[in-house]
């Protein structure tokens, strides 16, 4: 083992930070169906704290989750970063940030200022402990590769959305008057869902989808300004919240869904030239993915115009929502059953099970299938109530599906480790 | 053409031919499978060679460092060609999900091993090689066969 900056040899963080944040994000996607089933047509409705709780479930409990579990793991290979204890520093963040995320809940539901106070506090510690430790490694280096350059601007955009957060839920507990409310509160979102999700996706889309799936390259001029350009553009709008620019607000606004769009257009292009010509599930999550975002950024495009449907709103909402779910579940199968593999080959196990004996495409395809009714329903349920029942069971069965097959490769690993035949390996190897 | 050039173009190749056998596997022409992955075998086991016996030798020599990333590099390749071994064994046995599963884990296995070395390991020998010994070492790696 060496401690050489830029390459090493046990690149990867231990298997089990990586499940468990995986594991993590499937439970809270049950919950968030759950919640669906409970809270009925009110969670349209965004002046209702059910709303707040359902939105923060996914956004918090199932995408930031799942997003830090990929990080950690990326975050080594595409930069060359390496944690010096991933485990412990792993276990801090989720010991932080599921009791954070379950307060977060309890205080939009009681509307208790102790409840924002103690959710501040723990998901301040949880996002600060995981981010500050990356962005302090991306910006020492001194040469930056297709993903980790963005990557930065995507930390830089989570900690703005936890500052904004941190001057709402100041609001609420009674710490100041929370005069710029509504401008934090915009700033909240639109940094939250496009200066760190968006970001992110785009950021790591550089490198996954040319990787996995051998398609040419992005434009180099996209893939070179367009993390900084989307930064910049989020910039300008909380710039024009300040200085109450109208034109400012749109003109930026009107930028950042264009990027969006572009961004996915480039993508769907990219995976139809792609050499490995075989769709399996994972393509056709990215496609659906990339697609529901050219929706999103045309819906959300238009809804601020005045006398459009609300309706709208929620469908560009649902359909970001769907952006993002369906490129969690691609790079879902392609991580888990991977890293089943990687991880035991690694370690010598001669028994190490393939890929398709962890999680097999069959599976895959199914649940692309069962993720896009789900998708479909919650759209339809924008038209007919009951649709919403249907869309929340399905929603409950798919993170169900996840947490199954992700606990299935884990008792697989663990199961190899117990009773594989060993090869002892000459160099060093990742540890479990 | 520089180094990273050279060894990138070599890498894009490999990915070509690895895709052709993977389509041939799916589609079931076998003939043209044992094809195309004798050619992806060959190119990738003749690139290790070239690193193997003329990149990480310079690159060690000019660095003084034969336990950094010249070693990951060598342990990944060990692995890749484990894995062809397995892929071969599932050519000759005609078996199809065998295969396209040993394909999955060898295709994430080898971009990320090309995206290090692209990355860091040919960047740091463009940066840290004098550049009459990267004209050297291009010159003998292009003659470098199996």
């Amino acid at each position: 083992m060496f401690n050489q900056q830029g390459l090493s040899l046990d690149q990867a963080p231990p298997i089990s930070v990586v499940f468990r944040f995986f594991l993590t994000g499937a439970f809270f996607g049950i919950l968030g169906g759950i919640m669906l089933l409970l809270f009925d047509t009110d969670c349209f409705d965004f002046s209702k704290p059910e709303t707040l709780m359902l939105v923060h479930t996914f956004t918090l409990g199932v995408m930031l989750s799942i997003m830090f579990g990929a990080l950690f793991q990326m975050l080594p290979v595409v930069a060359g970063v390496k944690f010096r204890m991933p485990t412990l520093l792993a276990t801090v963040v989720q010991a932080t940030m599921i009791p954070g995320i379950l307060a977060l809940l309890i205080a939009f539901d009681t509307q208790a200022r102790l409840w924002f106070v103690v959710a501040s506090a723990l998901l301040g510690v949880a996002i600060t402990a995981a981010t500050v430790p990356m962005l302090y490694k991306l910006l020492r280096l001194s040469h930056h590769g297709s993903a980790s350059g963005g990557m930065r601007y995507a930390i830089v955009g989570l900690l703005s959305t936890l500052v904004a957060a941190l001057y709402m839920t100041g609001t609420y507990a009674g710490w100041w008057d929370g005069a710029a409310y509504l401008t934090f509160k915009r700033i909240h979102y639109t940094f939250g869902l496009f200066g760190w999700i968006v970001l992110l996706i785009l950021s790591i889309s550089f490198q996954v989808v040319e990787m996995f799936y051998v398609t040419p390259p992005y434009p180099e001029a996209f893939r070179k300004s367009a993390p900084l350009f989307l930064f910049a553009t989020i910039v300008f709008f909380a710039g024009g919240l300040f200085a109450q620019s109208q034109p400012l607000i749109v003109a930026s606004q009107t930028l950042l869904y264009l990027t969006v769009a572009l961004y996915a257009i480039l993508t769907l292009h990219r995976l139809s030239k792609r050499k490995r010509p075989i769709a399996d599930a994972t393509v056709r999550f990215w496609r659906l993915g990339t697609a529901s975002a050219v929706l999103s950024a045309a819906l959300l495009g238009v809804a601020d115009y005045p006398g459009i449907d609300e309706r709208f709103t929620i469908a560009g909402y649902i359909f970001f929502a769907s952006f993002v779910l369906s490129i969690v579940l691609a790079m879902f199968y392609k991580i888990v059953p991977f890293l089943t593999w990687f991880h035991l080959n690694a370690q010598g196990y001669l028994t190490a099970p393939m890929m398709h004996e962890v999680i097999h495409p069959k599976v895959a395809m199914r649940h692309f299938y069962l993720h896009s009714a789900s998708v479909a329903a919650l759209v339809g349920a924008l038209a007919l109530d009951a649709l919403l029942y249907l869309a929340a069971l399905l929603l409950i069965v798919s993170f169900g599906w996840m947490l199954y097959l992700q606990w299935q490769a884990w008792h697989l690993y663990r199961h190899t480790q117990k009773t594989g035949e060993r090869f002892e390996m000459p160099s060093p190897t990742p540890s479990a | 053409m520089n180094i990273s050039h050279y060894m990138t173009d070599e890498h894009r190749a490999c990915d070509t031919v690895f895709a052709d056998a993977e389509q041939a596997v799916a589609d079931g022409d076998w003939e043209r499978a044992e094809k195309s992955f004798l050619d992806f075998s060959n190119d990738t086991l003749r690139h290790f060679k070239r690193e193997e016996e003329e990149l990480f030798p310079a690159f060690e020599a000019h660095t003084g460092n034969t336990q950094g990333p010249t070693q990951v590099m060598r342990y990944e390749h060990e692995q890749v060609k484990g894995l062809i071994g397995k892929m071969a064994e599932a050519v000759e046995n005609k078996d199809k999900d065998a295969y396209l599963s040993l394909a999955e884990s060898m295709m994430i296995l080898l971009q990320q091993h090309n995206m290090k070395e692209e990355q860091m390991l040919y960047a740091m020998c463009e940066r840290l090689l004098p550049p009459d010994v990267k004209e050297e070492t291009l010159a003998k790696m292009k003659a470098v066969e199996l």
